[in-house]
This record gives structure tokens, sequence and C-alpha cells, in this order.
């Protein structure tokens, strides 16, 4: 059989193939006998993340914990275990380090072993979506569902192999030296392959500087050429320090997972039919790298020296003025503030005002400033200025206008904002007046009354009587005696039920005098149905004979015998011989008895 | 019945009565005399002496301590109008505002805060006296009624008096003219404002030596004690 030197240059191809990998496993596990990487890369401030350090050489004895700035190490665990290289299994020991972080930020971790590379940490705020945290925390509710866009941006370019994108919004316009533009800073990442974002972005060049870069950027989820990307934009604020023409790009530190290998090595993967083989050749590590934006030109301006004012400060942009004081109705000698309102847009941070440095009639003090932005970066806000001033003059003054004058880049020339002049009117000190301006001119003529002569008491104190407790003890006891006579003569039932009682026994008393049969007995029925419907808890007009036997018992056949002859009597309306003192005794027996 | 609610009025009027008696024969005694040292408390007081002492110490030039005097003596007498027209000559030749008079002052300084604390106690007692008759009867409706409404009345008379009178309790007169309020109860503390002697303030706390003191107008600051008197020591 013979062999043709086509077929000999794939036989040799494909010992090569096979060959390779094991002497790329063995390069690679001598320059990377220890490792380390972090999980995840990103996450939310109250939350940890584990770097795990993996040794295929030994045991890890000793592995100095790193000293970053805000972040708190701790060894969790140490473990043992195997590592598969081309299949075959490497004893292999672990340790993990739990990472703490005390702030948010993006932070850089120095590697922990002498060959190993920096890891990067990003911490977000707890109520952040943060962007890595999806894949291996599901305790969040999913995201709203990404935008759907075709193409990037305009003015964005893929990089890092179509893994990331840096952008920069600046105006189209010219600006002027010192003005302050609003920029908008994009970075596009693909969440799984750049794995952190180590660093704010930042402008190249020194011309320019980015004030006010707000640390936590917007973050939102986009969808460019069919891939997921996380959008973080930041805004900022830009100014020139001189005129010219300027290139300008932002660059953005990141980590990104990419394949180490050569071209040569991955055309030779590339050549291996069979993925598995394809895939001893995938060395997909993080890599550290700087992804810069396309550059955007930017002409700046000279500010104009003509027309330029004396108190021109370098404002640059548009502004209003206004003023105020404070109290409205002072008095001469009191101390008032007299405020100037700055709004609008532009570099406040060169928006100055000497006040008044002298002012007739008025004492002046060095004003104080202050800012207060409408938004995120500081452009767009309001500067109060506040100076005291004290007149000792009364009457009617006015406090003249206040100016300011800036550069307004879309008029192109300087402009001056002016207040209206205040009127107060200022009222007479106590301390500071003139003897007339406050004594009435009839008191000061009337002059002083004459003496008293001595005739009234005196007392010990001057404090009124009613504010001294002792006094306030006669009230008090006067209070506690009316109530208590408010409690006597309160109605009191069986103070009330003995003196009917008694009225009923006299009237029973003089009926049994006179002789009267029918009042008698008509009397002593009433009291003892009274008396038995109230014993007995019912009703008067259910109160029969025909209860006494079994309420009363032996002592009921007397009762039916007294309601007999109390009907006798009714009827027969005659004084019989009927022992009245035996039925007063049983009536006046019943009442009293409890 | 008729009896005890006879009884019960004739024992609140009686009771009244005596009180009544009471408060007109205050305990008597020597007239306060002048005394150089006049913001200190004399060991009597009487709406006269006070009134006598001041004209010494407006007539003295002393501003300040005739003011202060003037106003203890309205405390004892104040519907008496040579106290009030003395103490607002003394005032406007010393250049201090007069202290302004409402219809409620009035009405709440129509007596005396001595006469104002036993009508309180009359008022008390004749209120008291109508509920329980009222309770005990039901005759002597329009008795009842009135005696209720002077009970009323003289409580209600007591206390406009007693709340007119509580923010005066910490009152006090500057004695010495350009008084400095500091800012803090130092000697040596930075001064916020001067005071004018007869000036009338409120003390509204101390510390050691200083007392904190707000102006009529507001303003506050730390002044040494002895440059001051309490109107009510």
């Amino acid at each position: 059989m013979r062999i043709r030197p086509m077929q000999w240059s794939k036989w040799v191809v494909l010992f090569l193939g096979l060959l390779a990998p094991i002497t790329h496993v063995c390069a690679g596990a001598d320059l990377s006998l220890a490792y380390e990487q972090i999980e995840p890369p990103s996450i939310r401030i109250g939350e940890s993340a584990i770097i795990r350090i993996t040794s295929l050489d030994g045991y890890l004895d000793n592995v100095p914990l790193p000293n970053v700035t805000g972040l708190k190490f701790e060894i969790v665990a140490r473990q043992q275990g195997f590592e598969f290289v081309s299949g075959k299994p490497i004893p292999s020991s672990y340790v993990l380090i739990k990472v703490t972080p005390e702030f948010t930020g993006v932070f850089t971790i120095p590697g922990l072993t002498p060959k190993s590379r920096t890891l990067g940490l990003e911490v977000v705020a707890a109520e952040t979506n943060n962007p890595m945290a999806w894949q291996a925390y599901k305790r969040t509710p999913p995201p709203p569902p990404p935008k759907a866009t075709a193409s990037l941006p305009k003015g964005a370019e893929l990089k890092a192999g179509g893994a990331a994108f840096v952008r920069l919004v600046i105006p189209t316009r010219d600006i002027y030296v010192g003005e302050s533009v609003p920029v908008d800073i994009e970075v596009g990442l693909r969440p799984g392959i750049v794995t952190s974002l180590n660093g704010l972005p930042t402008v190249t060049g020194g011309d320019f500087t980015l004030n006010n870069l707000s640390r936590q950027p917007e973050r939102r989820d986009e969808i460019y050429g069919g891939n997921q990307f996380l959008l973080m934009t930041w805004h900022s604020v830009l100014a020139a320090v001189k005129p010219g023409d300027f290139a300008l790009s932002v660059e953005a530190p990141m980590s990104v997972k990419i394949n180490t290998l050569s071209a040569e090595e991955i055309s030779i993967a590339a050549r291996m039919g069979d993925p598995f083989l394809q895939s001893l050749y995938a060395s997909i590590r993080p890599k550290e790298m700087t992804v810069s934006s396309p550059t955007s030109d930017l002409k700046v301006l000279p500010l104009p020296a003509e027309g330029r004012p004396t108190d021109f400060t370098g404002a640059v942009c548009n502004f209003q003025v206004s003023s105020d004081i404070a109290p409205a109705h002072p008095a001469a000698g009191d101390p008032l503030t007299l405020r100037l309102h700055v709004t609008g847009t532009g570099n406040f941070d060169r928006v100055d005002s000497p006040m008044f440095s002298q002012l007739e009639h008025w004492k002046t003090y060095p004003p104080k400033s202050s800012f207060t932005k409408s938004d995120a970066v500081g452009y767009k806000g309001e500067k109060v200025f506040e100076q005291p001033l004290i007149t000792a003059q009364s009457g009617d003054q006015t406090i003249p206008g206040l100016a300011f004058s800036y550069f307004n880049p879309n008029t192109r020339r300087y402009e001056r904002a002016q207040t209206q002049p205040i009127k107060v009117a200022i009222g007479a000190s106590l301390a500071n007046s003139s003897p007339g301006s406050l004594a009435d001119a009839a008191t000061l003529r009337r002059g002083l009354r004459p003496d008293h002569p001595r005739s009234g008491g005196s007392v010990s104190d001057l404090r009124p009587l009613y504010f001294e407790p002792t006094f306030l003890a006669v009230p008090a006891t006067l209070a506690l005696i009316l109530a208590g006579g408010w409690f006597v003569v309160r109605p009191n039932p069986a103070r009330v039920n003995a003196q009917t009682n008694a009225r009923l026994l006299a009237q029973l008393a003089a009926a049994a005098k006179s002789g009267d049969a029918a009042s008698f007995f008509e009397l002593a029925r009433e009291a003892l149905l009274q008396t038995f419907a109230t014993r007995w808890g019912m009703p008067r007009d259910q109160i029969t004979p025909t209860e006494f036997p079994s309420r009363l018992g032996t002592a009921s056949a007397e009762f039916e015998r007294l309601w007999a002859l109390a009907d006798e009597a009714l009827y027969s309306n005659e004084p019989g011989t009927t022992d009245f003192q035996h039925w007063l005794a049983l009536v006046r027996a019943q009442l009293k008895a409890p | 019945m008729r009896a005890a609610t006879k009884t019960t009025l004739t024992l609140a009027l009686t009771f009244s009565a005596a009180i009544a008696f009471a408060a007109q024969s205050a305990p008597t005694s020597p007239p306060a005399l002048p005394s150089q040292a006049a913001a200190s408390p004399p060991t009597t007081y009487s709406a006269e002496g006070l009134y006598n002492l001041a004209n010494q110490y407006a007539r003295a030039g002393k501003p300040g301590l005739a003011v202060l005097n003037y106003e203890r003596a309205a405390l004892l007498a104040p519907n008496d109008p040579d106290i009030t027209s003395n103490l607002e000559y003394v005032r406007a030749t010393a250049q201090v505002p007069t202290e302004p008079h409402t219809r409620l002052t009035r009405f709440a300084r129509l007596t005396t805060p001595t006469t104002a604390a036993w009508l309180g106690v009359i008022g008390i007692a004749l209120l008291g006296g109508a509920l329980l008759a009222s309770k005990a009867t039901r005759r002597y409706r329009a008795l009842r009624v009135i005696a209720a409404l002077l009970g009323i009345t003289d409580i209600a008379l007591t206390l406009s008096n007693a709340a007119l009178l509580w923010p005066h309790l910490h009152d006090a007169v500057i004695l010495i003219n350009q008084t400095p309020a500091r800012v803090s109860p130092v000697p040596m503390g930075d001064t916020a404002f001067v005071l004018r002697e007869a000036e009338t303030v409120t003390m509204t706390a101390e510390h050691e030596d200083f007392i904190l003191i707000r102006t009529r107008t507001g303003r506050t600051g730390w002044v040494a004690r002895a440059n001051v008197g309490a109107v009510v020591p």
C-alpha cells in the first residue's frame, strides 16, 4: 500500500493536533499552578462574593489576605479535590475566601498568588439592579425584557471581540473655554463575556475636566445585533480648559473573557473536525483591557475679550437673578439678610458675586453662598448669596439692585442680569433711637404724679395669692366639701323607701285610730303589695293571694285573711270590730323586714 | 327638705361673706420703707409703699429701679391710675416702649390678684352650693341659677386674671444702662446686643450668675444677674 504525500501531511497534522493540547496543558500547569477566580464579579451591597483559589501543585499553606479599602476578606473553607486536565485527574487544593464590601464601587483585588492576575469586583447599591447577578441569584424578580434594537447607537463601535462598546455623547456645537456642557458616557457590556468593569470611564487627554461623574450609572438592558447588552450611562459635565480643536475619546477598563490561544493554535484547532478536540483548545480566560470610544471632534472657542464686563467672573451659559431681604419689618440695629438668587444652567462653580462691599447708611458683612443642584450633575440649580446688613438709620431706605455678568453662548455675547432695588422700612430701635422717637409728648409733659398717703395693708409676697400652694388648699378643701355634700344629698333608695314606709305606717295608724276599716285595709294592702313587689322582684299587679303559700309559708294565712278583710271592708263600708293593732303590727313587721 | 335647701344656700352665702371679709381684712403691717438696695426684696410690700419708692427713684434719675417698683406696685394695685401714668412717664423718658393694654388686660385687671383669688373661692362656693341645692330640691330655681351664674363669673374672672399675670411672673427690668446681652453665660462672652435701662424683659433660664432673657422683640441673650431685677422676687 502506497501512501500519498497529501495523506502524510494529514497524518502529521493530526499527530501534532493530538500533541498540542498536552503540551499546552503542561505549559499551562507550569505557568499557573495556582490561579483564582471570583464569583460573582458584581454584587449588591450587603452581599458577599467568593474568591476560589485553586492550586494544582500541592496544599496552599499560607494565603495572605489582601488589603483593599472597602473590602473585608475572610477565609471560609479549605478543600481537597481533583481537577481534570485533558481527562486526567490532578490532585488539587482549594481555598475559599469570602469578600464582603463596606460600600459601593468598583474594586480591584490584587492577585493572591504569585503568578495570578488581579480580580475586579463591582459593588452596586442594594436597590440597584445587579447587572451580573441574575445568573447566580434568582431571588430578585426578573428584569423587564430588553428593548429590541437593530443596530448599535450612532457613534458606537463594538470592541473586545464584540463584547463591549463605549460611546461619548457631546454637543455638536462649538463650546467656549470654561463653559460646562452636559455629556453622556455610555458603556455597553455583554453579560457573561465581560466579567467586570474595573473602574470609571475617563476622558483621554488633559485638556478637559469631567466633573461630577455620578458613581452610580443608569442601567438598562438593550439588544444590539441579536445580543443582549447591559447599557450603563453616566451623566456628567465636561469643561474645556483651553481653546482649540480636539478629538475627544472616553475609555473604560474592564475584564473580558477571551480566548488566549494564538491564531496559529486556533487555526490548528479549527482543522479538527471533532468538537471535543476543538474544546481542548478552548482557553477562555478573563483578560483586563481598556475599551475606548470613537473619537468625537469638539471645537473650543476662547471667550471674546470685546465687551467683557469688569465684574465678569467666568460664568458661562444662561442665568436669571432675583433678590429678597429678610426680615420684612426690621428695626434699626437689627441684622438683615440680603439674598441674591442665581438660577439657570451653566458652570455654577464660576458664578460669583461680591454683593455689596460698601453701602451708604449700611454696615456690610462678607457674603456666603450655597448651591442647590436640581439635576444629578449640578448643571442646573440655584446658587444663593447671603449677605448680612445692618443699618442704624430708621425710616424708609432703598437697597440698590444687584448685578451679575455672564457670557451667553447662544447669543455669543456678554449679558448682565440685574435685580430690582429693594425698599425696606426700618423701624425705630430700642437701643439706638432718638429720645423723641418713642416718648409720647403728652406723656412727657404731664410729669410724675405725686406720692400716695400710706393707708393700705401690705403683703409678704408679691406672688399672686392664687399661685400660693397654701392658698390653693382653700379652694381644694371647699371643692372636697362640696363633693362630699353631693354624695350626701344624692337620692338613696333605702332612705327613700324608709321614708315612704314611715309615711304609710303613720297613715295606717291614723286610719286605725279613726276606725276607718276600708281605708286601713286598703292602705295596708297597698303597702304590702309594694313591699312584696320589691322583695320578690315582680310586678305588683301580678301579686295575688295565690302566691302567698309558696312564698310566705305558714304566715300566708294571715295575709290571705287581710286581703279578704280589705275586700270586705271595701264593699261593706261598715266599721267592724276589727283588731286594727294586730293588723298594724303585721304590716309594720313586713315593712321593716329586710 | 325645704329647711335643708335653705341651710345649703345659707351656708354657701355665709361662707362667701366670710371669705369676702377675710379678703378685706388682709393683714396689715408697717409700710415698706425706701431702700437704696431696692432690687433686693423687702420683707413686706404695699402698693403705696412701692409706688412712693418708685417715685423717689424716678426723681433720682434711676428709671430702672423706678420701673421695677412701679411694676411691683401694679401687681398689688393694677387699677391705680397713678401707677400706670407714672410707669408710662418713666418709660417714655427712658426711651423704652410702653406695654400695650388690651381689652382682656383691662377686664382681668378689674380686681387685684388677692381679690381675684378670693373671688374664685366664692365662685366655687356659689357654683357648688347651687349644684347641691338643685340636687336636693327643685324649688328656688331662680335663686339657684343666679348663684350658679355668679359663681361662674367669679371663677372666670379669677382664671383670666391668673392667665394674664402668669407671664409677668417671670418679668424683669434692666437696672443698668447699656447692659450687654451676651451669647453665652460667661463674662467674656460675645455681646449679642445691648439693653437700655428700664427695659422690661422676660427671664427664661438662669445659669450661675447669668440670666437668659428675651426681649419684647424676641431677641435672647445672657445678662448678668446683678443688672436685672425680677418683678416678682
